[in-house]
């Protein structure tokens, strides 16, 4: 027991270790942007696929931004991709469609499995450019953003492409403003330091782009897959493409402004990740392929980042049961120096990347907020741990995974 | 006193010290001071016009006051709406070089000129200027920002804090320093010693750039059915080297140094992990990246954007992009030899610098 429970102890601190060293990159590091700059070039043409099912509160507002985006409109076609829906998104699409018949192209899909990435394989059919972005349609991309989205594909290494997404709702309640702490911490200082160090910086399948040959050479969409973008962050990696993040690539998005649909929410993606995590962590760790060393190590701890809630209560389950079982960890005073130390840094170190985020965007007083945010970890730690420890019954049950798709909260036009 | 009241004054004052540091969160969430979405560029797409199309819109108001300046041949004086001061000049005249002659005098208000204005050397202008006919300035003068509707020539070893657009050609002499952005709808040119950071024009020249006609097109190279549209490519662990005079037609992709010797050419994109060399006369039909140094040789063509993560040179001769397929060279810091020619954007996030040609 004790020995799992030093284990646990490492690996705590192995990630703790890598917030820090993020966080210090963004903050004293070297900073990657290295295709924000392109702003004059010959523009390829693209396709932008905006996943829709059952958005009739959203639809309207990213294909109203998309129709004024500075981009040549005869190079860009737009094509709504409504999975399913049982509201008023085809209408509202179709209105669109009367409005710029030669800008959008609408696909409706009316039946089929479910999930995004079961519509957006679907949709390819209607794809022929090499570059493709895709937006959820609670998104509303600003007026250079497919440019910006676009210029890194002129780099023939890169297969993905992601942005930063940042919440519009963030003043609603204390769960939006929880949420716009974390994100920011996510993209500002997570996501920026991977593309710094050339790590695996994450594709996040909205706000993002894809090379139509790479998707090609790595099978297309996995519609098995409950995160596709992840899945597609690893497929790309393992085939030699990398996936590249702008973090001035910006685009405003709705974050979820009740518990129970961020619990759905953040399960979902627990078991996307777990189910990614199954499937490529031992091929990227020890597999024969073109990543490097460092982007094999970030890449399996990356994979690993909702594994570490359930294993955290498991750890705090043996710690226990040492105290109780009166086993000494090591020896008293090692273990007393550590303890120490881990509660003077340790605990501290994602509430240090968050403030370093909130710095970096040049905002104040929303740092004061930070305590409420052992809330959210909470939340999050039992949420994803019940995630997992589902996932391990459905496995042995046979159950299939189910997409959940998560709640808008905008006023319906 | 009794132990039970000991006891939940013991609990009081724990949760008072526990509350303590939740005090200004709970005050932040009652508040909402800083609950506003973070600010996202939505409109303004970092057009490197936009503070010239600012100032124009902002100087419409003093339209008819210039229109009269010009037509009797005066000065005027006076307050724009929000206060700033401005003088408006119907001619370059004799009062303003006049007032101008002494070493290091400073206009601390907007200037707009009705016509041509020839400015004398060694004065700061520490407000905007706007001038509609030509502008041309006086050596080791300092300016705040200038939008001109003609050509703009400024004197060597003059420095522009902000930015500058000229409608016609904009030209600065050796030695300038160019901080901001500098745009023009026509053409840009360099001399020797200049510094620069954002540069924008159909054609930007450093130096006395050869005509068209002396470079290789890389239009003229390959037919236009092969080239970037292609995307398969050739993908090389470790460094790589393209022979002289060799023809690769694809996309080619090296995780390591990358060397393309003299007259070689390359149909699709070049990308290299770590530095870049490209000798004399090598032409490349799509984009150029490095992730780390890159030169570019004499008399060299890039079709497709250029960018380099760290360093940038592009020797004499060379030429980026086309009239018609302006593109971007981009590096946080650039040098270029005087004889180059830039169609597009020339972006240097911490210096630029143009040198001699060697």
């Amino acid at each position: 027991m004790i020995y799992v429970l030093y284990t646990i102890v490492f690996v705590i601190c192995v990630y703790t270790g890598r917030h820090y060293w993020f966080t210090l990159n963004r903050l004293f590091g070297f900073q990657r942007h290295p295709y924000v700059d392109i702003d004059t070039a010959d523009w390829p043409p693209v396709t932008v696929l905006v996943a829709a099912h059952n958005e009739e509160k959203v639809i309207a507002n990213i294909l109203d931004a998309l129709m004024t985006v500075k981009y040549p409109t005869d190079r860009m076609l737009v094509i709504p991709v409504n999975d399913r829906s049982t509201d008023r998104t085809r209408e509202i699409i179709d209105k669109f469609v009367e409005d710029f018949p030669h800008r959008i192209q609408p696909f409706h899909r009316e039946g089929g499995k479910g999930g995004k990435a079961a519509a957006l394989k679907d949709a390819m059919q209607l794809v022929t450019t090499e570059v493709i972005l895709i937006f959820d349609a609670d998104y509303i991309p600003g007026a250079g953003l497919i440019k910006q989205l676009v210029s890194p594909f002129f780099d023939l290494e890169v297969g993905g492409v992601m942005g930063r997404v940042v919440p519009l709702n963030a003043g609603t309640n204390l769960l939006t403003r929880l949420l716009d702490l974390e994100r920011s911490g996510g993209y500002q200082v997570d996501q920026q330091a991977r593309m710094n160090l050339r790590l695996v910086p994450q594709h996040g399948g909205t706000v993002a782009g894809v090379r139509l040959s790479a998707l090609r050479e790595i099978g297309g969409w996995n519609e098995n897959s409950l995160t596709e973008d992840t899945d597609l962050t690893y497929r790309l990696l393992l085939n030699g493409w990398k996936t590249v993040y702008q973090n001035r690539s910006e685009c405003y998005e709705e974050v979820p402004e009740v518990w129970p649909v961020r619990i759905k929410q953040i399960m979902r993606w627990a078991k996307g990740h777990n189910q990614a995590m199954m499937t490529y962590g031992l091929s990227l760790l020890l597999g024969k392929h073109r990543a490097t060393l460092r982007e094999r190590i970030d890449g399996t701890l990356l994979l690993g980042v909702y594994a570490m809630a359930p294993v955290t209560l498991v750890g705090w389950a043996l710690a226990l049961g040492v105290f109780y079982q009166g086993v000494a960890p090591l020896h008293g005073v090692i273990a007393l120096l550590s303890l120490t130390a881990y509660a003077a840094l340790g605990n501290l170190a994602a509430f240090f990347e968050i403030a370093a985020a909130a710095r970096l965007d040049g905002t104040r007083k929303r740092i004061s907020l930070l305590p409420f945010l052992i809330l959210g970890f909470a939340v999050s730690i039992f949420s994803v741990s019940r995630a997992a420890f589902s996932q391990v019954s459905d496995l042995v049950t046979g159950a299939e995974f189910h997409w959940d798709k998560t709640e808008r909260f905008r006023k319906v036009l | 006193m009794s132990p039970y009241l000991a006891v939940a004054a013991l609990i009081l004052m724990v949760s008072v010290m526990l509350m303590l540091p939740l005090i200004p969160a709970f005050v932040e969430l009652h508040r909402k001071s800083d609950a506003q979405p973070l600010k996202v560029v939505q409109q303004n797409a970092g057009e490197i016009r936009y503070f010239a199309t600012s100032f124009r819109e902002y100087i419409k108001e003093l339209e008819p006051v210039l229109r009269r300046c010009v037509a009797d041949a005066i000065t005027a004086t006076g307050t724009l709406p929000d206060g700033e001061e401005y003088v408006a000049l119907g001619l370059a005249n004799e009062p303003l070089v006049l007032a101008l002659q002494q070493r290091d005098a400073t206009r601390p208000v907007l200037m707009a000129v009705g016509t041509d204005l020839i400015v004398p050397p060694e004065a700061t202008f520490s407000r905007d200027i706007y001038a509609r006919g030509q502008f041309i300035g006086g050596e080791k003068n300092n300016y705040r920002a200038i939008l001109g509707e003609a050509n703009v020539h400024l004197g060597a070893s003059s420095h522009v804090m902000r930015w500058v657009h000229a409608v016609g050609e904009f030209t600065a002499d050796a030695g300038c320093r160019l901080n901001g952005r500098i745009s023009s709808d026509s053409l840009i040119r360099l001399h020797a010693r200049c510094s620069f950071l954002r540069l924008n024009a159909p054609r930007i020249e450093t130096g006395s750039a050869a005509s068209d006609g002396d470079a290789i097109s890389p239009n003229l190279i390959f037919p236009t059915s092969v080239g970037s549209a292609s995307s398969e490519r050739f993908l090389h662990d470790g460094d790589f080297e393209v022979q002289a005079g060799h023809v690769i037609r694809g996309n080619v992709v090296i995780r390591g140094n990358l060397y393309v010797r003299s007259g070689a050419r390359i149909s699709g994109s070049v990308k290299s992990a770590k530095d870049m060399v490209l000798e004399d006369g090598v032409s490349v039909e799509g984009s150029l990246i490095s992730a780390r140094k890159m030169r570019i040789g004499p008399n060299c063509a890039a079709h497709g954007p250029v960018v380099a993560e760290r360093e940038l040179t592009i020797a004499a001769g060379a030429r980026c992009g086309t009239l018609e397929h302006p593109t971007t060279v981009s590096a946080p810091r650039i040098e270029v030899e005087e004889g180059v020619v830039v169609f597009g954007t020339l972006w240097a996030r911490e210096h630029g610098g143009v040198v001699a040609s060697q």
